[in-house]
């Protein structure tokens, strides 16, 4: 992968390599009604990889990780321009199906969203959407979804409990894992791990750097020990605006903008 | 430090007084409410026999029962059910789910809220005017049509509150999946306000069930027992009514043991809804 640093005081993204990215957001502008949320951003997110998106509250990294599958268009008053190329579409373009879109970019949200019913049909619940499996072919899936979440072993024996009895860290295992069922391309994680503790952040954490081999990964945290341990690639934000991306080793350890530094450090946000 | 004590034995005084007034107020209201059971189960256990569940009702002096009202009673209820449901968990999710800020969804959210305090007997005239006047006939159909429009605000209103409580990101993560919004709102958020909308629509059955004023303008009351929709129907309500302001002993003790029926049937249906609704919870 050549990188190839664009040096300025203010601003600093580095390129990455074109055959890399998956997702490439270009001049992204973004309006909460009136107000205008993400100015002119333009950041590529790496194949099987984890890039995270950090920055102070309010900065936009969720609004931002709402667009990449396109969740904002559910609220009228929200609304995005620029582009957003997935394998050389832009999803941004009216007349895209959002259902397929969503199908083959996964979401997994700051608190765990177990839907009401057995752990089983929560996994089934997004492949049924798509597929009519049989019931081995099912299992299958619900077995892998749920080993690859590492939730199965401790779920295995009450598949149909439901799935509201889980503790709050395995929830949001189980949120991923109904995520990944669905064999999406792309995996968004919106702060996955800030309603949990430590012990079950630590192993999402895991999960996360175990799905890197086979999706592209975007997380957005506030914990940057957890974007410096599961990122390869790291965005900055401050005030709808990406200040500084690169390779997650360069942003925190030798950070090109003073705005990135501060935060890094713990001077600000 | 004195001052602090002071004033921390006049929290646990404040505490203790207010404790005491909301068991005193709890106590109130459940004697009132075991009076009410007491006299009902009193003077309406007396009056339960066979006939009451196998006769049509009487007139006074010889031997009948409740029969007829009880069929009409449990066909006008399942009638205005069945429509107040369909209805009510419609137009409730509409409101919660897709109304969004539109003026077209305050106002229907208004409209509902009069109907839901419009006096009972005035939708009996409405049903009337709609449905027995034209056909020159009073029916069982109007009987059900009206409780329906009793129901209908009721349910709606409970449906498109519970609906709201369910959390955004329940709808989001659904849709994240990759699934229409429709088939989220059926297969999750239907699922996850189940016990609200239940219970919403169990207090439209409680409240129908024993509803006698709009009745008297559409399905009327029959001596006889009727199977036929667009004929004239009995109703437990009703028969209470009428029965409790004659002279006559008999039939008033048909009126109390109907009054205890509609009681024991309305709590039984309550009670193993409940029970229901909790062991599914549970799988």
């Amino acid at each position: 992968m050549s990188l190839t640093a664009l040096e300025s005081q203010d601003v600093s993204i580095e390129r990455i390599d074109n055959a890399a990215i998956k997702l490439d957001v270009q001049e992204l502008d973004f309006y909460y009604g009136k107000k205008h949320a993400l100015k002119s951003v333009s950041i590529p997110f790496a194949e099987r990889a984890v890039t995270a998106l950090i920055g102070p509250s309010g900065c936009g990294k969720s609004t931002l990780l709402r667009t990449l599958n396109r969740m904002y268009a559910l609220y009228p008053g929200q609304r995005a321009t620029g582009r957003i190329m997935f394998d050389g579409e832009d999803i941004l373009r009216p007349g895209v199906n959002l259902a397929m879109l969503r199908a083959r970019i996964g979401m997994v949200f700051q608190k765990p969203t177990p839907f009401p019913m057995s752990i089983y049909d929560n996994v089934a619940f997004g492949v049924r959407l798509y597929e009519s499996l049989s019931k081995a072919d099912m299992d299958n899936r619900v077995e892998e979804a749920l080993r690859r979440a590492a939730l199965w072993d401790e779920v295995k024996d009450h598949l149909s409990a439901s799935g509201l009895g889980l503790s709050g860290g395995q929830q949001q295992r189980l949120c991923v894992a109904r995520g990944i069922a669905v064999k999406p391309e792309i995996l968004l994680l919106d702060e996955p791990t800030s309603a949990l503790d430590p012990i079950s952040s630590a192993k999402l954490e895991e999960t996360v750097t175990q799905l890197k081999s086979d999706y592209t990964i975007v997380v957005v945290t506030h914990n940057m020990g957890q974007a410096a341990r599961v990122s390869d690639y790291t965005g900055f934000m401050y005030l709808g605006e990406l200040v500084e991306f690169g390779e997650t080793g360069t942003v925190f350890t030798k950070p090109a903008t003073r705005r990135a530094s501060d935060y890094v450090t713990g001077r600000f946000g | 430090m004195a001052a602090s004590v002071a004033r921390i034995a006049a929290r646990r005084a404040s505490n203790v007084i207010f404790v005491a007034f909301c068991y005193l107020v709890t106590a109130i209201a459940l004697i009132g409410l075991t009076a009410i059971l007491w006299t009902l189960v009193a003077n309406g256990i007396g009056g339960l026999n066979l006939d009451v569940f196998t006769l049509p009702t009487p007139p006074t002096g010889e031997r009948g029962g409740l029969f007829n009202s009880i069929v009409g009673t449990i066909f006008l209820c399942s009638m205005g059910m069945a429509i107040a449901l369909t209805v009510g968990l419609i137009a409730g999710t509409w409101l919660a789910e897709y109304s969004g800020s539109s003026r077209l969804g305050a106002v229907v959210r208004f409209l509902n809220d009069v109907l839901l305090s419009a006096p009972s007997i005035l939708i009996g005239v409405f049903v009337w005017g709609v449905l027995v006047q034209p056909f020159h006939t009073f029916s069982a159909l109007a009987g059900g049509v009206a409780l329906a429009i009793i129901a209908v605000p009721v349910i709606t209103r409970t449906t498109e509150d519970v609906l709201r409580l369910q959390p955004i990101a329940l709808r989001e993560s659904g849709v994240a999946l990759g699934s229409p919004f429709w088939r989220v709102i059926q297969s999750v958020v239907w699922k996850a306000a189940r016990s609200g909308i239940l219970t919403g629509a169990l207090l439209a059955f409680a409240r129908i069930s024993g509803e006698s004023a709009p009745l008297l303008f559409t399905s009327f009351g029959n001596q006889f027992t009727n199977w036929d929709p667009r004929k004239p129907i009995s109703s437990l309500g009703q028969v209470i009514f009428a029965f409790a302001n004659t002279p006559y002993d008999d039939l008033r003790r048909l009126a109390w043991a109907g009054a205890l029926i509609v009681t024991a049937a309305v709590l039984t249906v309550i009670i193993i809804t409940r029970i229901l609704t909790r062991q599914q919870k549970r799988a």
